[in-house]
């Protein structure tokens, strides 16, 4: 017993020290990255970025290295900045020779984000499917959840802590009847009553297959999306973007990006631009012209100017990150949210 | 013999096992009862919602009371051993000082280990009339590590307070703060996965530090 209590304790001593060594190292000297806040310009037809000198300055410049007065910055993003410039009286009436209205500029707009930790979690294991089609103006939450079981969807009444069986076969029924195979592999939808509209959740099941799940007037509507023969599809994100152009923003096997767009659920692949959602982050900044797409990957941030039109890639940029940092052990981590050993 | 070392711990811990019951079992009653007034008040939908979208669990406020019970019998059952010397008689009895240290550690985790299994048990029962068991079951997963933190509490408060001298004890308390953080760690409910069952077995292993404690103090060991 000695023995085995002395080799315990050195254990607990080398794990401590590889654990606490490096985190206290790392916290002393590593320094927040400094890449510039990047975006491209459809004036310009390049990428234009905000950078905080070491002096807390803010530089406004073009990759070329020409530098901007704030104002003028403004004029090189005219569709990101069309608040800004209609409060100026400066919002143009054409940009890159294209008649523009700032109606037009505002429901293009679109930020998306999507970072490792959303996805690398526990299942929460329960979901709310809102009523797309109430006939009111405002969403509302529903008085139900979901759960997705091997065989079906189950409802359950919140009141009650019941299963609701009748609603629950309904749209059970509908989906095997859409050709939908359960255990569904990956759902995703945004169940929030602040947003304009709803589209209730794209499903993956287990075949691979997709499929559109919302309750109209109380009743399923469940549409199963062509998926080209050669496309095996990872990750779904569902977008409800004010222009309702897309419908969800998807990832395959081979970590490429594609769009699901509206109407007709046609799949188009986001040309060039790579993803892995299970380790990177992305941010989309999307205008009417144009979506400046930045991939946090592991040793770069990298930049994507994608053609909102046909999603074409216009241009790419790339910060290196020379970020170094002593390796040790861990137990939580940035991308996700589980308590782990790690060494990293 | 056996019986007699359980009934000098009874002696010991009984009063502290009464207080130790009544307040986690206090602390779980307590957030229940919030729990179901919040149910009352804003309807079960809204406790569904905050729960599912924000990950709450509504037992936050007893987060560290299983390992203040862990660490306060360490207290209850080895200071007086410690202070009144009585250790030194314990370790001469006619058993081995080993198993007589495990039958006084074996008490300590069986008392906490049905002092928290109730503890578990009120929080399921008095949680799934109102939730789905998916939600009771973030709500025991959420506790599990904090229960679990009170037995390593209470072995690594075990293993300090028996250590004769202070240099090493000094030791023994930066350790035992550094591994009792590892069962507070959690963002989120059932972040720890298949890593609380290690967490158990390592726990359990820390049993046997006392024994180095205790065989320090056999050596003569002291201040």
């Amino acid at each position: 017993m000695t023995r085995f209590a002395k080799l315990f304790f050195w254990f607990l001593v080398l794990v401590l020290l590889l654990w606490q060594l490096p985190w206290a190292v790392n916290y002393l000297l590593v320094q927040s990255r400094n890449t510039p806040f990047t975006l491209y310009s459809e004036v310009l037809d390049d990428f234009v970025m905000i950078r905080h000198t070491s002096d807390k300055e803010v530089e406004y410049r073009d990759r070329a290295g020409n530098e901007y007065t704030r104002r003028a910055f403004d004029s090189l993003l005219p569709l990101f900045y069309a608040r800004q410039l209609t409060a100026d009286g400066r919002f143009p009436d054409s940009v890159a020779g294209r008649p523009v209205t700032l109606r037009e500029a505002q429901i293009a707009s679109f930020i998306f984000r999507s970072a490792p930790k959303d996805l690398n979690r526990p299942a929460p294991g329960l979901h709310f499917l809102l009523e797309s089609m109430s006939g009111r103006v405002d969403l509302a939450m529903p008085s139900d959840a979901f759960r997705l079981t091997d065989r079906g969807i189950e409802f359950i009444d919140m009141a009650t802590n019941r299963i609701d069986t009748a609603k629950s076969g309904r749209f059970t029924r509908m989906l095997l009847r859409k050709g939908c195979r359960f255990p569904v592999r990956e759902l995703s939808g945004n169940p929030s009553a602040r947003k304009e509209y709803d589209e209730g959740y794209l499903l993956l099941d287990a075949d691979g297959g997709l499929f559109h799940l919302k309750m109209m007037q109380g009743r399923p509507y469940v549409r199963a999306v062509d998926v080209p023969g050669e496309l095996r599809l990872r990750h779904l994100f569902l977008t409800e973007f004010r222009s309702r152009r897309t419908l969800a923003f998807l990832t395959d096997e081979s970590h490429r990006l594609h769009v699901l767009t509206m109407p007709g659920y046609g799949i188009r692949r986001v040309e060039g631009v790579t993803f892995d959602p299970e380790r990177e982050s992305m941010t989309i900044v999307g205008t009417l012209f144009n979506w400046t797409v930045c991939v946090d990957g592991a040793s770069a941030e990298r930049y994507y100017a994608v053609s909102a039109d046909d999603f074409s890639l216009l241009d790419t940029l790339s910060y290196p990150l020379s970020e170094r940092r002593i390796p040790g052990l861990s137990f939580t981590s940035s991308s996700d949210r589980y308590v782990k050993p790690r060494f990293r | 013999m056996w019986k007699a070392l359980l009934y000098k711990e009874w002696i010991k811990t009984r009063w502290y096992l009464l207080l130790a019951l009544s307040v986690t079992l206090g602390f779980a009653g307590y957030a229940l009862l919030k729990l179901h007034r919040a149910v009352a008040l804003t309807g079960a939908g809204h406790i569904w919602e905050v729960m599912v979208t924000r990950n709450a669990v509504f037992i936050d406020q007893m987060q560290y009371v299983p390992l203040l019970a862990g660490l306060a019998l360490a207290a209850v059952q080895y200071l007086p051993e410690v202070h009144r010397k009585c250790l030194k008689l314990t370790l001469h009895l006619p058993v081995p000082a080993l198993a007589t240290l495990g039958v006084m550690l074996a008490f300590g985790v069986a008392v906490l280990a049905v002092l928290f299994g109730l503890g578990i048990v009120l929080l399921a029962a008095g949680a799934r009339p109102l939730l789905a068991p998916e939600l009771v079951g973030n709500i025991l997963h959420a506790a599990l590590p904090w229960y679990l933190a009170g037995v390593a509490g209470y072995l690594l408060g075990a293993w300090t307070i028996l250590e004769p001298t202070w240099k090493r004890r000094i030791l023994c308390l930066l350790m035992s703060v550094l591994l009792l953080r590892l069962f507070f760690l959690a963002p989120v409910s059932r972040a720890y996965g298949g890593f609380l069952a290690v967490l158990a077995l390592l726990s359990l292993c820390a049993a046997s530090l006392s024994w180095l404690s205790v065989v320090r103090f056999m050596a003569g060991r002291q201040d």
